[in-house]
């Protein structure tokens, strides 16, 4: 065991390090769930691609490194400290792409990956439908073969960026006879098919964060299956874990906005009452815990061992973090925290963003009671209900 | 960078394992709580000697086995998951190592063979348990390590809710060494860690056994809640007391303050599982449950990491952000 970077480790974050601080934008970005900050985001996608720096982990033949995932934690410490943009190809980068990698053919992967590497085709998700949320094996949406076609048709919903995005990946019923989580498919959609409607939902906020997704005959080759016909649970599971798991989020953007936490709260210390003080070196603590565990994760994954039910902890973890660090800004900021932007309102209402989003981490990628009840049953050992 | 054991550590951590679970049974616990009897350790000391548990750290010219602390920190996780009552790893893991800085060489052979006791005060509180069966104490005063026999020091038994330890306040207890501090509180918080998830293992034993409403109360939700909230607390307080063992520096305050809630809360879950029984003299739960109480008091309360965390993390200069937990 130890907690030393490597001479070429130190030497990567400082190529990060330089090339983020050439090129990330003075400005923040308006938000992504909107037209032009979509626009933008994807123009930040090209520009990170063309330094090389789209998704260190990848394959180099993929537009990648061939990083461990070690340096990946480097790489993304780096880029929340130069308060870079979101991801708006994160679907694709970190949840579908790992995917590919491990279930896709060969002319999926070669199909897929490189423009997905780009930033020039967006994917959002398409699992949740509007009776199969929690129950996700209750999904009914169905493809039915036709020749070299899967003519799908029914209702998604909650798909995050699906209104400004170029493609969607999800679960289809491809066995009429089937019921639960056996005869589903995951299969691959261009968003502007024939067929397909895309209702934009406002979110919280108002923007059009996700859509609903009405299939009216939609026609896709089965070259568009990822992994085996009726075998798509399995696929989704593998999904599923990377977004519970570390790849969506890794401890930097916590770490970041402990830091910003710890600035708000010296600025407002005098007017605060004692107890903030201990909640704001909660945050800072926790957010170090988060690290220390994820470093830990990394390194047993980096020596082959395979995550699954443990990323359950993880998502808990880190969204409940989250959710109580932005409380704990709104507190902060007293009569302030409702200001959106303009006269009295602090970092144009960043907090106030970042904690309507973090209400949604216990809920988004598998509610928490849900891994809860994974963890009970599959890592505690507790009877099923 | 690799915050895992290698598989030679890990091997010396679940021989330490196994071993403690044979011998430091319930029963044998028991049998203590009952008997009063203190003569039958002798082969337990034995036995830690042959292991090379005592000499763990030391090093090889003084026939240790040289291993990290973090090694150490690994080794007492599986003491606390079994409420190990014997003062080993305060032996072992902090007078060893710094009796070797000392250079205190034949007060270190002795120890490493079994032979003599040197027990850690921590100068916050003088309370040691199992004072009584100490040769010597190690303290630290004026900013140096110091040993004192125990015919220089008075012994002052002390009342424990935990009837396991037997405690005494110690009448010379220094102001304390960062040397022996800081492992004590790394060591205290990685016992504190095998305490939780033995918490844990006995309520899910439990919890698989009792049975309401004509089912294993351990199908419920509101029991499968608590416990997984428990579960994910130890899986995010493991990690940092190991960190807090490879380097220094103030996540071993944090390592403290998290290994204290976790116990905490794991005691109070494992209590409301077990319903009344979990009230008992009987079941064993208690005898863990004491145990996390009293231990995180120890090596520093909670109040005071918590205050040495306030000076560092809220100073003008505070390192914080991505990038700043491994830089020191
Ligand atoms: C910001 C955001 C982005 C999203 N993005 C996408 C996306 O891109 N693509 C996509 O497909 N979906 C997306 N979702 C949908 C998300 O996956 C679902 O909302 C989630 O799975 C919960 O389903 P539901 O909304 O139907 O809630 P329900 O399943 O109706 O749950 C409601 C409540 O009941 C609880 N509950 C349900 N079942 C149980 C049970 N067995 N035990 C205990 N409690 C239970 C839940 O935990 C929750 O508290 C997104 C959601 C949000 C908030």
């Amino acid at each position: 065991m130890d907690a030393v970077f490597s001479d070429s480790q130190n030497q990567f974050r400082q190529e990060v390090r330089d090339w983020l601080s050439a090129n990330v934008p003075g400005e923040r970005l308006p938000s992504l769930d909107t037209q032009k900050g979509f626009d933008l985001h994807r123009a930040w996608e090209k520009k990170l691609h063309a330094g090389n720096w789209g998704m260190v982990t990848w394959p180099e033949e993929f537009g990648g490194r061939g990083c461990s995932l070690t340096d990946w934690l480097i790489f993304e410490e780096e880029y929340y400290r130069a308060d870079a943009p979101l991801r708006v190809s994160q679907n694709g980068i970190f949840l579908l792409g790992p995917t590919i990698m491990e279930y896709g053919t060969d002319e999926q992967k070669e199909r897929f990956l490189k423009p997905m590497a780009a930033g020039d085709e967006i994917w959002a998700q398409a699992w949740s439908e509007p009776g199969a949320g929690s129950d996700m094996a209750a999904i009914r949406s169905k493809a039915v073969r036709d020749g070299d076609e899967y003519v799908i048709s029914g209702q998604k919903i909650w798909s995050s960026r699906a209104v400004f995005a170029d493609w969607c990946f999800g679960l289809f019923r491809t066995d009429p006879e089937s019921s639960r989580h056996h005869g589903l498919s995951k299969i691959l959609v261009p968003l502007d098919s024939p067929g397909l409607t895309v209702r934009p939902i406002a979110q919280l906020d108002g923007d059009p964060g996700f859509a609903e997704l009405f299939f009216d005959e939609v026609r896709v080759p089965v070259s568009n299956l990822l992994g085996p016909e009726n075998g798509g649970w399995g696929v989704a599971m593998a999904t599923a874990g990377f977004e519970r798991g570390l790849l969506l989020r890794s401890p930097a953007r916590f770490q970041a906005a402990a830091a910003r936490l710890v600035k708000l709260y010296k600025q407002n210390a005098n007017r605060l009452s004692s107890g903030i003080k201990e909640q704001v070196l909660q945050a800072w603590g926790d957010t170090e815990r988060f690290t220390a565990a994820t470093y830990a994760l990394v390194a047993q994954v980096d020596s082959g061992a395979s995550i699954s039910s443990e990323a359950s902890a993880n998502k808990i973890f880190w969204s409940e973090m989250d959710r109580t660090m932005h409380r704990t800004a709104m507190t902060i900021m007293g009569m302030h925290a409702e200001l959106e932007e303009g006269d009295g309102a602090i970092e144009n209402g960043r907090w106030l963003d970042g904690y309507m989003f973090s209400l949604a981490g216990p809920i988004y990628a598998g509610t928490n009671e849900i891994q809860r009840n994974i963890l009970a049953e599959r890592v505690l050992g507790l009877p099923r209900q | 960078m690799n915050l895992i054991y290698t598989s030679d550590q890990q091997e010396l951590i679940d021989a330490a394992d196994s071993f403690f679970a044979g011998e430091h049974t319930v029963e044998y616990m028991r049998n203590l709580l009952e008997s009063d009897a203190s003569d039958d350790t002798q082969t337990l000391w034995n036995n830690f000697a042959e292991l090379g548990l005592l000499g763990l750290v030391a090093p090889e010219e003084n026939s240790g086995l040289a291993q990290d602390f973090s090694v150490m920190a690994g080794i007492a996780e599986m003491a606390g998951n079994v409420a190990l009552t014997e003062p080993l790893i305060e032996i072992a893991g902090i007078s060893v190592p710094v009796l070797a800085q000392m250079g205190a060489t034949d007060e270190l052979n002795a120890v490493i063979s079994g032979d003599l006791k040197v027990l850690p005060v921590c100068g916050l509180s003088g309370m040691v348990s199992h004072a009584d069966t100490a040769d010597m104490f190690l303290i630290g005063e004026g900013g140096k390590a110091r040993l004192l026999d125990k015919s220089d020091v008075t012994l002052t038994p002390l009342k424990s809710i935990d009837p396991l330890r037997k405690l005494y306040k110690v009448s010379h207890a220094g102001d304390g060494l960062e040397a022996i501090d800081q492992r004590g509180a790394i060591l205290n918080a990685s016992f504190l860690c095998g305490l939780s998830k033995r918490m844990v293992t006995l309520s899910v034993d439990y919890a698989k056994d009792r049975e309401q409403f004509g089912k294993q109360i351990g199908s419920f939700q509101a029991i499968k809640h608590q416990l997984a909230n428990v579960h994910t607390q130890i899986e995010f307080t493991r990690p940092i007391v190991q960190l807090a063992a490879t380097q220094n520096g103030r996540c071993v305050h944090q390592a403290k303050v998290s290994s204290i809630d976790t116990a905490m809360l794991a005691a109070e879950t494992a209590i409301q599982v077990h319903g009344g029984m979990g009230y008992t003299f009987e079941v064993s739960l208690h005898m863990f449950m004491k145990r996390a109480w009293a231990l995180c008091g120890e090596w520093g309360d909670r109040n005071h990491h918590i205050n040495i965390l306030e000076t560092m993390i809220l100073a003008d200069d505070a390192e914080l952000g991505p990038g700043t937990t491994f830089s020191y």
